[in-house]
């Protein structure tokens, strides 16, 4: 999804958002992720101005004092940028990919079924379709990549073929490395 | 409402930025070893133990050849830049490419790509241009992100020496011309 030279040059506009999509933004952060919520008001403080920079590809980031923290894909769910979710890290669900996998992961690649299902995956039953989940590797404690479930856990494990997972964001890609845009 | 669960800290590592344990996928994890063996010893085990082996080497090298000065090993490594994959990214030759792409029959624009790499501000360079051709020219985007000056009009052959004498840091025989698509030095 983000290139490795996704920069801030991708970004065509930044916009200051009114209060009441501000509400909207929060609130489906809120129901996205209930995890979230106790501290969601250190992340997003209601007061402090929240901009939206709109992006190529009709990606939105949110950001709060020049930091990304969520991002999302037309008017798809909010996700979180993979340092929020270093930081708080039970907000999503989790799914494994064994360790052969983590190279392609970080160079880019979407999430294979075999990956998943293989000794070294894990796969959280309760994952549906077309929902973010956070993807962990085997024998590794923080998670690597953000993705985008395109079938669900139980017809990955019985399809087991293909794409089980579009891979949203991942170390050191693009958004990665934007620590902060001014 | 609940308790506030406490932002989880990461470590990341100092060369690379990934968290720690990523970094044997990372970029360069040759780099990052010596960062990782003082911040993170317990990550990687088998690391700490290949660096005190190393240790050990060098103390009997110094021991056996105290006379001879380490010039030898002061040597600038060639930097190679790895792309993910391990291909290794060729490190480009700065050149100026310049195109000219007809447009309406007898109207044609001149690109000229390439000219930031001597150091060259494109948007100053424009307006020379356009002022010295009379013509229009402007910095536009090009087809791989990279930046590249158009100017209107036929300037194929007066823009070798206009480039030459505007910035004299740009070599003659790094100006190349595109023609039937070959690549054609200009001198």
């Amino acid at each position: 999804m983000f290139h490795r030279v996704f920069s801030s040059e991708e970004v065509s506009a930044q916009n200051q958002v009114k209060a009441s999509v501000q509400r909207k933004i929060r609130q489906s952060i809120a129901d996205e992720y209930p995890g979230l919520e106790p501290v969601l008001e250190d992340l997003l403080p209601k007061k402090s101005p929240l901009i939206v920079a709109k992006c190529q590809n009709h990606l939105n980031l949110v950001l709060v004092n020049n930091v990304p923290l969520f991002f999302n894909i037309r008017d798809g769910p909010y996700m979180p940028t993979l340092r929020l979710l270093h930081q708080y890290p039970n907000i999503m669900k989790k799914l494994q990919v064994d360790r052969g996998a983590i190279r392609f992961v970080l160079a880019g690649a979407n999430i294979m079924c075999p990956g998943l299902t293989s000794p070294g995956g894990v796969l959280d039953d309760e994952v549906g379709a077309e929902t973010p989940v956070a993807i962990m590797a085997e024998g590794k404690q923080h998670a690597l990549a953000i993705g985008f479930t395109k079938m669900s856990a139980k017809d990955i494990r019985t399809i087991n073929k293909g794409i089980g997972i579009d891979n949203m964001h991942y170390l050191n890609d693009g958004l990665w490395k934007m620590e902060r845009l001014d | 409402m609940a308790e506030k669960p406490q932002p989880f800290q990461v470590l990341y590592c100092g060369v690379c930025g990934l968290p720690a344990e990523y970094c044997e996928f990372g970029p360069d994890f040759e780099k990052c070893k010596p960062w990782l063996i003082q911040n993170a010893p317990d990550l990687y085990p088998d690391l700490v133990k290949e660096a005190g082996s190393k240790e050990a080497d060098k103390v009997s090298d110094q021991l056996s050849s105290t006379s001879i000065s380490d010039a030898g090993s002061s040597k600038p490594k060639e930097e190679v830049k790895r792309l993910p994959g391990g291909k290794i990214k060729k490190k480009e030759k700065p050149e100026i490419i310049i195109e000219k792409m007809t447009r309406n029959k007898r109207k044609c624009i001149t690109t000229v790509k390439g000219l930031e790499l001597f150091g060259v501000k494109l948007n100053d360079a424009s307006k020379k241009l356009g002022k010295k051709f009379a013509t229009g020219a402007s910095v536009v985007k090009g087809p791989t992100e990279k930046e590249q000056i158009d100017v209107q009009g036929d300037i194929f052959y007066d823009i070798v020496d206009f480039i030459t004498e505007t910035w004299p840091d740009v070599p003659e025989n790094a100006i190349y011309f595109i023609e039937d698509g070959k690549k054609v030095p200009a001198v």
